[in-house]
């Protein structure tokens, strides 16, 4: 029992460190994990109004775009926070009751936290100022959410043990995640995609969970392709994989 | 009382492979301080992270009853980027200390002035040194695991270590990695001898610096 309250305790020490250390050194602090991804959404919705006449779906450009650019952050900021979580921790484990998971799940808790923030913030404003009423779908929201955080924590937990054996992976690793962003369907949606390559898009999780996310708010969204079993499929493997590499890989972690 | 059963620990770095301890028995008993001995690479510093649980062994195992600190060295287990006021309320978090009163007697101690407010990577060696001496001091442990610390520092700090470490010492024991056999002269009742992957204790003190400067002379 006193292992866990140990557990307990260094997770939460963890937490006031990392908040401490993330946003207490910059001015204005915390503000910027918030005013970051509003400003995207801001400059990506600026844009497309001047290309595009109206929105994939729905009336509002910022709407579109906001659901799925948070959507895709709870995945992305999740494992570009947690993928040096043991790095930037080392000197720490140094203590023997500090171990490598703690420092993942205080970030993991900071992260999920801190992006539930901005969504609220950000998608309650935009809904609030919406002149066309939007009645929201929690259990769908809820559902892509938690998998997008379940899949970012394996990954994540697979990264942290890799890039600190295999620099060269932290390479490529880096060079493949950076399009995600521009083929998980943030801003189309993948059932305009042309046959050959509309099956192509669907292998990437990240499109079903933003596909997920934004039929909580656009009710007559039918997502065709939608395929929750696949996403939960991937995303418990991943996690999967990411637990058991983390637990044969003490040694690594540890600095040994 | 700290017991080594079978315990064997190897070093890898670049596919070399050499053993730290190798099928070691051994019982450290509570209420004496143990001077560590051994030839510069031995694996004292590592032995001291296998007592305090920092890392595993790769076979066997120790059986620690009481209270042990982290290993304290004078490179120190600080992260670089916070301050010396928030790694010392990280370390009282860890160990469920209170805070405050652990911040006032590390302070007191430390002697670190408006430094105590600044990051430890801009600190000096011996201001980690005092930094991480008094925060292990601050907080009760049954065996303090020592890795040089007391040769940085000046005078006055060695002083001071000896003050609180005799007053601590009516209670808790020390186990101390140190090349100055004066040092372990002074605090230490007996010895072990780290030497080829074997640990030799010896009950006197004296004859563990006998027996360890046998061994420096004959390699």
């Amino acid at each position: 029992m006193s292992h866990v309250f140990t557990h307990f305790r260094v997770v939460g020490a963890l937490l006031v460190r990392e908040m401490s250390t993330r946003f207490g050194s910059k001015p204005g602090g915390y503000i910027w994990a918030l005013l970051d991804p509003a400003a995207h959404i801001l400059l990506m919705t600026f844009i497309f109004r001047a290309i595009a006449r109206a929105p994939a779906l729905g009336t509002s450009f910022a709407l579109f775009f906001a659901t799925g650019y948070i959507a895709f952050q709870f995945y992305q900021a999740m494992t570009s926070y947690l993928n040096s979580a043991v790095r930037a921790n080392r000197a720490l484990l140094s203590y023997p009751n500090v171990a490598p998971i703690d420092t993942v799940v205080a970030r993991f808790v900071l992260q999920v936290g801190t992006t539930t923030l901005v969504a609220f913030i950000v998608l309650g404003t935009i809904v609030a100022t919406m002149r066309v009423d939007t009645s929201l779908h929690w259990p769908a929201i809820l559902e892509a959410v938690a998998m997008a955080c379940v899949c970012g924590l394996g990954v994540a937990m697979i990264n942290s043990v890799l890039f600190l054996k295999y620099p060269l992976y932290e390479q490529v690793f880096n060079i493949v995640n950076r399009p995600l962003f521009l083929i998980s369907g943030v801003f189309f949606l993948p059932d305009s995609i042309p046959a050959p390559y509309h099956d192509l898009v669907l292998l990437n999780p990240l499109v079903h969970m933003i596909m997920g996310f934004r039929q909580g708010f656009y009710p007559e969204y039918r997502a065709i392709g939608l395929d929750m079993e696949y996403l939960y499929g991937f995303a418990f493997l991943t996690l999967f994989a990411g637990m058991l590499v983390f637990t044969f890989s003490s040694k690594t972690l540890r600095n040994e | 009382m700290i017991r080594f059963e079978q315990a064997t620990k190897y070093a890898r770095t670049k596919g070399i492979k050499k053993p730290i301890i190798e099928d070691v028995s051994l019982t450290m008993n509570r209420g004496k301080s143990v001077g560590l001995l051994g030839r510069n690479g031995a694996g004292k510093s590592t032995l001291l992270r296998l007592i305090a649980g920092a890392i595993k062994l790769d076979k066997g195992r120790i059986i620690r009853r009481g209270k042990i600190s982290w290993p304290l060295g004078f490179q120190g287990s600080f992260q670089g980027s916070m301050t010396g006021e928030q790694n010392v309320r990280f370390v009282a978090r860890i160990y469920g200390v209170d805070t405050e009163q652990l911040i006032d007697y590390v302070e007191d101690f430390a002697e670190l002035g408006p430094f105590f407010k600044a990051p430890v990577g801009t600190y000096s060696s011996g201001m980690k040194a005092r930094l991480a001496f008094g925060l292990s001091m601050g907080v009760n442990f049954d065996y303090y695991l020592v890795d040089e610390i007391t040769a940085v520092g000046d005078t006055n700090f060695k002083k001071k270590c000896q003050a609180v470490f005799e007053t601590k010492l009516q209670d808790s024991d020390l186990i101390m990695v140190s090349h100055s056999t004066g040092t372990i002269r002074t605090y230490c009742d007996c010895g072990v001898v780290l030497e080829k992957g074997k640990l030799t204790y010896y009950e006197d003190i004296e004859d563990a610096i006998r027996a360890h400067d046998k061994n420096m002379k004959e390699s």
